[in-house]
Protein backbone atom coordinates (compact mmCIF):
# COMPACT_ATOMS: atom_id res chain seq x y z
CA UNK A 1 0.00 0.00 0.00
CA UNK A 2 3.01 2.32 1.25
CA UNK A 3 4.64 1.61 -1.80
CA UNK A 4 1.72 1.96 -4.52
CA UNK A 5 0.75 5.56 -2.76
CA UNK A 6 4.83 6.36 -3.23
CA UNK A 7 4.91 5.04 -6.82
CA UNK A 8 1.74 7.35 -7.50
CA UNK A 9 3.30 10.66 -6.13
CA UNK A 10 6.53 9.31 -8.25
CA UNK A 11 4.73 9.40 -11.67
CA UNK A 12 2.82 12.50 -10.87
CA UNK A 13 5.58 14.48 -9.49
CA UNK A 14 7.50 13.40 -12.88
CA UNK A 15 4.47 14.35 -15.11
CA UNK A 16 4.61 17.74 -13.68
CA UNK A 17 8.37 18.18 -13.60
CA UNK A 18 7.85 17.02 -17.52
CA UNK A 19 4.96 20.03 -18.65
CA UNK A 20 7.37 22.13 -16.48
CA UNK A 21 10.31 21.51 -18.86
CA UNK A 22 8.05 21.49 -22.08
CA UNK A 23 6.79 24.79 -21.20
CA UNK A 24 10.41 26.36 -20.42
CA UNK A 25 11.84 24.92 -24.03
CA UNK A 26 8.73 26.40 -25.47
CA UNK A 27 8.86 29.61 -24.64
CA UNK A 28 12.43 30.02 -26.59
CA UNK A 29 14.34 31.84 -23.43
CA UNK A 30 17.27 31.57 -25.42
CA UNK A 31 16.01 33.15 -28.61
CA UNK A 32 17.64 37.43 -29.13
CA UNK A 33 15.01 40.03 -28.41
CA UNK A 34 15.23 41.06 -32.32
CA UNK A 35 11.47 42.95 -32.80
CA UNK A 36 12.49 46.08 -30.46
CA UNK A 37 15.47 46.52 -32.20
CA UNK A 38 15.62 45.85 -35.87
CA UNK A 39 15.89 49.03 -37.76
CA UNK A 40 13.49 48.03 -40.65
CA UNK A 41 10.72 47.69 -38.29
CA UNK A 42 11.33 51.14 -36.90
CA UNK A 43 11.92 52.67 -40.40
CA UNK A 44 8.46 50.99 -41.18
CA UNK A 45 6.77 52.45 -38.13
CA UNK A 46 8.11 55.96 -38.78
CA UNK A 47 6.94 55.70 -42.55
CA UNK A 48 3.46 54.76 -41.23
CA UNK A 49 3.10 57.77 -38.97
CA UNK A 50 4.42 59.87 -41.91
CA UNK A 51 2.06 58.94 -43.69
CA UNK A 52 -1.07 59.07 -41.34
CA UNK A 53 0.19 62.40 -40.96
CA UNK A 54 0.37 63.03 -45.12
CA UNK A 55 -3.69 61.95 -45.21
CA UNK A 56 -4.67 64.60 -42.46
CA UNK A 57 -3.07 67.22 -44.50
CA UNK A 58 -4.14 65.80 -48.00
CA UNK A 59 -7.93 65.62 -46.26
CA UNK A 60 -7.76 69.06 -44.64
CA UNK A 61 -7.16 70.47 -48.43
CA UNK A 62 -9.70 68.73 -49.96
CA UNK A 63 -12.36 69.86 -47.59
CA UNK A 64 -11.33 73.55 -48.00
CA UNK A 65 -10.93 73.20 -51.68
CA UNK A 66 -14.28 71.28 -51.62
CA UNK A 67 -15.69 73.78 -49.84
CA UNK A 68 -14.58 76.78 -52.22
CA UNK A 69 -15.98 74.59 -55.19
CA UNK A 70 -19.18 74.33 -53.30
CA UNK A 71 -19.25 78.19 -52.54
CA UNK A 72 -18.38 78.77 -56.39
CA UNK A 73 -21.49 76.33 -57.89
CA UNK A 74 -23.57 78.17 -55.73
CA UNK A 75 -22.85 81.46 -57.16
CA UNK A 76 -22.82 80.71 -60.23
CA UNK A 77 -26.27 78.28 -59.81
CA UNK A 78 -27.56 82.30 -58.47
CA UNK A 79 -26.02 84.09 -61.43
CA UNK A 80 -28.08 81.67 -63.83
CA UNK A 81 -31.34 81.92 -62.26
CA UNK A 82 -31.02 85.67 -61.90
CA UNK A 83 -30.22 85.26 -65.66
CA UNK A 84 -33.18 82.95 -66.23
CA UNK A 85 -35.51 85.44 -64.69
CA UNK A 86 -33.73 88.13 -66.58
CA UNK A 87 -35.12 86.68 -69.41
CA UNK A 88 -38.29 85.73 -68.66
CA UNK A 89 -38.66 89.22 -68.08
CA UNK A 90 -37.13 90.18 -71.28
CA UNK A 91 -39.85 92.41 -73.44
CA UNK A 92 -40.84 90.34 -76.16
CA UNK A 93 -42.65 93.49 -77.67
CA UNK A 94 -39.56 96.71 -78.22
CA UNK A 95 -38.74 98.91 -80.91
CA UNK A 96 -35.13 97.17 -80.83
CA UNK A 97 -35.57 93.62 -80.95
CA UNK A 98 -38.48 92.90 -82.91
CA UNK A 99 -37.69 93.42 -86.68
CA UNK A 100 -39.65 95.70 -89.01
CA UNK A 101 -42.76 93.86 -90.35
CA UNK A 102 -42.10 92.95 -94.22
CA UNK A 103 -45.01 92.11 -96.07
CA UNK A 104 -46.31 92.49 -99.62
CA UNK A 105 -49.04 91.44 -102.01
CA UNK A 106 -48.71 88.65 -104.06
CA UNK A 107 -50.62 86.05 -106.04
CA UNK A 108 -49.21 82.93 -104.54
CA UNK A 109 -51.75 80.29 -102.95
CA UNK A 110 -51.60 80.99 -99.27
CA UNK A 111 -50.17 78.69 -96.60
CA UNK A 112 -52.05 79.62 -93.85
CA UNK A 113 -55.32 81.77 -93.40
CA UNK A 114 -55.31 84.49 -90.42
CA UNK A 115 -59.28 85.26 -89.42
CA UNK A 116 -60.83 86.82 -87.21
CA UNK A 117 -59.35 86.09 -83.69
CA UNK B 1 -42.07 72.18 -95.10
CA UNK B 2 -42.66 70.48 -91.15
CA UNK B 3 -46.15 71.48 -89.65
CA UNK B 4 -48.07 70.50 -86.71
CA UNK B 5 -51.81 71.33 -85.33
CA UNK B 6 -53.90 71.65 -81.78
CA UNK B 7 -55.90 73.45 -79.66
CA UNK B 8 -55.42 75.62 -77.32
CA UNK B 9 -56.26 79.06 -76.22
CA UNK B 10 -60.07 78.28 -77.25
CA UNK B 11 -58.55 78.66 -81.12
CA UNK B 12 -56.64 76.47 -83.27
CA UNK B 13 -53.04 76.66 -83.43
CA UNK B 14 -50.63 76.08 -86.50
CA UNK B 15 -46.72 75.62 -86.61
CA UNK B 16 -44.64 75.14 -89.23
CA UNK B 17 -40.51 74.83 -89.64
CA UNK B 18 -39.33 75.33 -92.98
CA UNK B 19 -37.12 72.70 -92.33
CA UNK B 20 -36.23 69.19 -93.38
CA UNK B 21 -37.85 66.07 -91.31
CA UNK B 22 -35.59 65.10 -88.65
CA UNK B 23 -36.00 63.45 -85.28
CA UNK B 24 -35.43 67.09 -83.66
CA UNK B 25 -38.69 68.25 -84.79
CA UNK B 26 -40.77 66.62 -82.85
CA UNK B 27 -39.76 67.88 -79.88
CA UNK B 28 -39.63 71.77 -80.86
CA UNK B 29 -43.58 71.00 -81.45
CA UNK B 30 -43.68 69.51 -78.21
CA UNK B 31 -41.76 72.44 -76.33
CA UNK B 32 -44.21 75.22 -78.50
CA UNK B 33 -47.22 73.47 -77.30
CA UNK B 34 -45.97 72.97 -73.76
CA UNK B 35 -45.06 76.86 -73.78
CA UNK B 36 -49.07 78.14 -75.75
CA UNK B 37 -50.29 75.34 -72.42
CA UNK B 38 -48.26 77.28 -69.75
CA UNK B 39 -48.92 80.54 -70.71
CA UNK B 40 -52.78 79.59 -71.25
CA UNK B 41 -52.85 78.46 -67.96
CA UNK B 42 -51.75 81.68 -66.67
CA UNK B 43 -53.32 84.23 -68.53
CA UNK B 44 -56.80 82.51 -69.19
CA UNK B 45 -59.81 84.25 -67.85
CA UNK B 46 -61.83 80.88 -67.85
CA UNK B 47 -59.51 78.84 -65.78
CA UNK B 48 -60.14 79.70 -62.05
CA UNK B 49 -56.94 78.58 -60.84
CA UNK B 50 -54.67 80.72 -63.48
CA UNK B 51 -53.17 84.18 -62.44
CA UNK B 52 -55.52 86.49 -64.01
CA UNK B 53 -58.45 84.79 -62.18
CA UNK B 54 -56.87 84.79 -58.87
CA UNK B 55 -55.61 89.04 -59.76
CA UNK B 56 -59.29 89.87 -60.61
CA UNK B 57 -60.59 87.88 -57.70
CA UNK B 58 -58.16 89.61 -54.99
CA UNK B 59 -57.51 93.16 -56.83
CA UNK B 60 -53.93 92.41 -55.99
CA UNK B 61 -51.58 90.15 -56.80
CA UNK B 62 -48.14 89.69 -56.81
CA UNK B 63 -47.75 88.12 -60.36
CA UNK B 64 -45.12 86.01 -62.46
CA UNK B 65 -43.10 87.58 -65.41
CA UNK B 66 -45.65 86.79 -67.96
CA UNK B 67 -48.65 87.88 -66.66
CA UNK B 68 -46.77 91.60 -65.22
CA UNK B 69 -45.47 91.49 -69.07
CA UNK B 70 -49.02 91.48 -70.48
CA UNK B 71 -50.49 93.29 -68.33
CA UNK B 72 -47.87 96.22 -68.93
CA UNK B 73 -47.88 95.50 -72.45
CA UNK B 74 -51.83 96.16 -72.32
CA UNK B 75 -51.48 99.25 -70.24
CA UNK B 76 -48.92 100.64 -72.78
CA UNK B 77 -51.32 100.02 -75.23
CA UNK B 78 -53.74 101.56 -74.15
CA UNK B 79 -51.88 104.48 -73.39
CA UNK B 80 -50.98 104.43 -77.40
CA UNK B 81 -54.22 103.86 -78.74
CA UNK B 82 -55.85 106.56 -76.39
CA UNK B 83 -58.06 103.77 -74.60
CA UNK B 84 -59.16 102.23 -77.80
CA UNK B 85 -57.45 98.74 -76.27
CA UNK B 86 -58.43 98.59 -72.59
CA UNK B 87 -58.00 95.22 -71.26
CA UNK B 88 -60.48 96.45 -67.83
CA UNK B 89 -63.67 95.26 -70.60
CA UNK B 90 -63.78 91.87 -68.40
CA UNK B 91 -67.20 92.85 -66.67
CA UNK B 92 -68.30 94.55 -69.88
CA UNK B 93 -67.45 91.12 -72.03
CA UNK B 94 -69.55 88.85 -68.90
CA UNK B 95 -72.13 91.64 -69.15
CA UNK B 96 -72.83 91.14 -72.51
CA UNK B 97 -72.97 87.46 -72.18
CA UNK B 98 -69.28 86.26 -72.86
CA UNK B 99 -68.85 84.98 -69.14
CA UNK B 100 -67.67 81.35 -70.41
CA UNK B 101 -65.76 80.03 -73.07
CA UNK B 102 -66.48 80.39 -76.50
CA UNK B 103 -67.22 76.96 -77.11
CA UNK B 104 -70.50 77.45 -74.98
CA UNK B 105 -71.47 80.72 -75.06
CA UNK B 106 -71.56 80.48 -79.06
CA UNK B 107 -73.07 77.05 -78.76
CA UNK B 108 -75.93 76.76 -81.67
CA UNK B 109 -79.48 77.48 -80.38
CA UNK B 110 -78.23 78.81 -77.05
CA UNK B 111 -79.76 82.26 -76.01
CA UNK B 112 -77.24 84.35 -73.58
CA UNK B 113 -78.69 86.43 -71.03
CA UNK B 114 -77.01 90.47 -70.66
CA UNK B 115 -76.72 92.73 -68.69
CA UNK B 116 -76.25 96.71 -69.42
CA UNK B 117 -73.42 97.74 -70.34
CA UNK B 118 -70.55 98.61 -68.26
CA UNK B 119 -67.91 101.36 -68.61
CA UNK B 120 -64.39 100.49 -68.61
CA UNK B 121 -61.00 102.27 -67.99
CA UNK B 122 -60.98 101.31 -64.36
CA UNK B 123 -57.49 102.00 -62.56
CA UNK B 124 -54.40 99.71 -63.12
CA UNK B 125 -51.44 99.59 -61.50
CA UNK B 126 -48.02 97.92 -61.99
CA UNK B 127 -44.80 98.12 -59.95
CA UNK B 128 -42.01 95.92 -61.83
CA UNK B 129 -39.61 96.04 -58.93
CA UNK B 130 -41.93 93.91 -56.68
CA UNK B 131 -44.28 92.32 -59.53
CA UNK B 132 -47.26 93.58 -57.91
CA UNK B 133 -50.37 94.45 -59.88
CA UNK B 134 -53.10 96.39 -58.35
CA UNK B 135 -56.52 96.42 -59.80
CA UNK B 136 -58.65 99.99 -58.94
CA UNK B 137 -62.22 98.74 -57.26
CA UNK B 138 -64.49 97.17 -59.13
CA UNK B 139 -61.85 96.28 -62.10
CA UNK B 140 -61.10 92.76 -63.98
CA UNK B 141 -58.98 92.22 -66.59
CA UNK B 142 -59.29 89.96 -69.65
CA UNK B 143 -56.30 89.08 -71.72
CA UNK B 144 -57.50 87.43 -74.32
CA UNK B 145 -56.60 88.87 -77.47
CA UNK B 146 -52.95 90.12 -76.40
CA UNK B 147 -52.45 87.25 -73.96
CA UNK B 148 -52.58 84.50 -77.07
CA UNK B 149 -50.26 87.42 -79.46
CA UNK B 150 -47.72 87.38 -76.20
CA UNK B 151 -48.06 83.30 -76.64
CA UNK B 152 -47.58 83.40 -80.38
CA UNK B 153 -44.80 85.33 -80.03
CA UNK B 154 -43.22 83.55 -77.60
CA UNK B 155 -43.86 80.37 -79.18
CA UNK B 156 -42.00 81.96 -82.55
CA UNK B 157 -38.84 83.12 -80.34
CA UNK B 158 -38.84 79.43 -79.29
CA UNK B 159 -39.30 77.46 -82.66
CA UNK B 160 -37.28 80.01 -84.11
CA UNK B 161 -34.45 78.22 -82.53
CA UNK B 162 -35.15 75.35 -84.78
CA UNK B 163 -35.23 77.17 -88.00
CA UNK B 164 -37.65 79.65 -90.19
CA UNK B 165 -40.96 78.90 -88.60
CA UNK B 166 -44.62 80.26 -88.45
CA UNK B 167 -46.82 80.73 -85.77
CA UNK B 168 -50.93 81.37 -86.02
CA UNK B 169 -52.65 80.93 -83.04
CA UNK B 170 -56.29 81.89 -84.74
CA UNK B 171 -56.28 85.32 -86.50
CA UNK B 172 -52.68 86.26 -85.01
CA UNK B 173 -49.42 85.23 -86.57
CA UNK B 174 -45.64 85.49 -86.22
CA UNK B 175 -43.02 84.56 -88.62
CA UNK B 176 -39.49 84.17 -88.46
CA UNK B 177 -36.72 83.64 -90.95
CA UNK B 178 -37.99 82.69 -95.08
CA UNK B 179 -41.14 83.92 -96.60
CA UNK B 180 -44.49 83.16 -95.73
CA UNK B 181 -47.74 83.46 -98.23
CA UNK B 182 -50.11 84.15 -95.90
CA UNK B 183 -54.09 84.55 -97.05
CA UNK B 184 -56.32 87.62 -95.47
CA UNK B 185 -60.09 87.01 -96.17
CA UNK B 186 -61.96 89.20 -98.16
CA UNK B 187 -65.25 89.95 -100.05
CA UNK B 188 -65.28 87.09 -102.56
CA UNK B 189 -62.09 85.59 -101.95
CA UNK B 190 -58.67 85.73 -100.10
CA UNK B 191 -55.98 87.79 -100.47
CA UNK B 192 -52.38 86.46 -100.28
CA UNK B 193 -49.91 89.25 -98.42
CA UNK B 194 -46.11 87.66 -98.66
CA UNK B 195 -44.80 88.10 -94.73
CA UNK B 196 -41.25 88.13 -94.58
CA UNK B 197 -40.74 89.48 -90.88
CA UNK B 198 -43.02 90.58 -88.19
CA UNK B 199 -46.81 89.40 -87.19
CA UNK B 200 -50.27 89.70 -88.65
CA UNK B 201 -53.69 89.90 -86.78
CA UNK B 202 -56.93 90.24 -87.51
CA UNK B 203 -59.99 91.41 -85.35
CA UNK B 204 -63.21 91.55 -86.58
CA UNK B 205 -66.93 90.58 -85.50
CA UNK B 206 -67.68 88.18 -87.90
CA UNK B 207 -66.64 85.72 -86.00
CA UNK B 208 -67.11 84.90 -82.32
CA UNK B 209 -70.54 86.03 -81.91
CA UNK B 210 -73.60 84.96 -79.50
CA UNK B 211 -77.32 85.17 -79.67
CA UNK B 212 -79.00 87.20 -76.62
CA UNK B 213 -82.36 88.46 -76.27
CA UNK B 214 -81.56 91.45 -78.00
CA UNK B 215 -79.94 90.15 -81.32
CA UNK B 216 -76.66 89.17 -81.70
CA UNK B 217 -73.31 90.24 -79.95
CA UNK B 218 -69.68 89.97 -80.36
CA UNK B 219 -66.74 89.63 -78.47
CA UNK B 220 -65.67 92.99 -79.31
CA UNK B 221 -66.22 95.94 -76.50
CA UNK B 222 -65.80 99.59 -77.56
CA UNK B 223 -64.22 101.01 -74.13
CA UNK B 224 -65.76 104.30 -74.64
CA UNK B 225 -69.32 102.25 -74.45
CA UNK B 226 -68.55 99.30 -72.63
CA UNK B 227 -70.75 97.23 -75.31
CA UNK B 228 -70.22 95.48 -77.95
CA UNK B 229 -68.68 98.23 -80.78
CA UNK B 230 -70.77 99.08 -83.73
CA UNK B 231 -68.71 99.64 -86.38
CA UNK B 232 -69.44 99.91 -90.48
CA UNK B 233 -66.32 97.69 -90.84
CA UNK B 234 -66.95 93.68 -90.46
CA UNK B 235 -62.88 93.34 -89.91
CA UNK B 236 -59.08 94.42 -90.10
CA UNK B 237 -56.01 92.67 -90.61
CA UNK B 238 -52.86 94.69 -89.48
CA UNK B 239 -49.34 94.08 -90.03
CA UNK B 240 -47.17 94.58 -86.84
CA UNK B 241 -43.55 93.81 -85.90
CA UNK B 242 -44.93 91.35 -82.92
CA UNK B 243 -48.35 89.65 -82.79
CA UNK B 244 -48.81 91.21 -79.90
CA UNK B 245 -48.16 95.13 -81.58
CA UNK B 246 -50.42 93.79 -84.87
CA UNK B 247 -52.94 92.54 -82.57
CA UNK B 248 -53.39 96.07 -80.78
CA UNK B 249 -53.12 97.44 -84.18
CA UNK B 250 -56.22 95.33 -85.78
CA UNK B 251 -58.45 95.99 -82.84
CA UNK B 252 -57.61 99.77 -82.30
CA UNK B 253 -58.09 100.33 -85.99
CA UNK B 254 -61.65 98.07 -85.78
CA UNK B 255 -63.03 100.58 -83.40
CA UNK B 256 -61.70 103.72 -85.33
CA UNK B 257 -64.18 102.99 -88.32
CA UNK B 258 -63.51 102.60 -91.84
CA UNK B 259 -62.80 106.00 -92.66
CA UNK B 260 -60.65 107.11 -89.79
CA UNK B 261 -58.63 103.79 -89.40
CA UNK B 262 -57.68 103.82 -93.52
CA UNK B 263 -56.47 107.33 -92.54
CA UNK B 264 -54.24 106.51 -89.72
CA UNK B 265 -52.84 102.80 -91.17
CA UNK B 266 -51.59 105.47 -94.47
CA UNK B 267 -50.42 107.94 -91.75
CA UNK B 268 -48.66 105.44 -89.51
CA UNK B 269 -47.28 103.42 -92.46
CA UNK B 270 -49.26 100.52 -90.90
CA UNK B 271 -50.27 97.56 -93.84
CA UNK B 272 -53.39 97.05 -93.02
CA UNK B 273 -56.94 95.30 -94.95
CA UNK B 274 -59.67 96.88 -93.72
CA UNK B 275 -63.02 94.65 -94.57
CA UNK B 276 -66.33 96.76 -95.11
CA UNK B 277 -69.29 95.55 -93.63
CA UNK B 278 -70.54 97.55 -97.34
CA UNK B 279 -68.45 94.79 -99.31
CA UNK B 280 -65.53 96.76 -99.87
CA UNK B 281 -62.20 96.05 -99.45
CA UNK B 282 -59.13 98.51 -98.49
CA UNK B 283 -56.16 97.68 -98.49
CA UNK B 284 -54.24 101.00 -96.67
CA UNK B 285 -50.78 101.76 -95.11
CA UNK B 286 -48.37 101.08 -98.18
CA UNK B 287 -50.13 97.65 -99.19
CA UNK B 288 -51.50 97.63 -102.87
Amino acid sequence: MTSHTGRLYALAGALFAFFVLWAAIAAHPWAPETAASDPRLAALAQRERQLRADAVQVQTIVRRRLAAHRAALAKRRAEIAAARLAASRAPVVSAPQAAAPSVRVVTLPPLVITKTS
Amino acid sequence: MERTAFRAMGTDVELFLDVPPSEDVPDAFAVSRDEFERLESLLSRFRPDSELSALNRSGRLRAGPDLLRVTELALAARQRTDGRFDPTVHDALVAAGYDRSFEEVGAAGRMVATRSAVPCGGSVRVVPRTGEIMLGPGVRLDLGGIGKGYAVDRVCDLLARSGPCLVSAGGDLTVRGGSWPVGVEIHGGTLTLELTSGAIATSGSDRRRWTTAAGEAHHLIDPRTGAPAESDLLRVTAVGRTAVEAEVLAKSLYLAGAERAGVEADDLGIPAVLTLVDGRDVLAGGLS
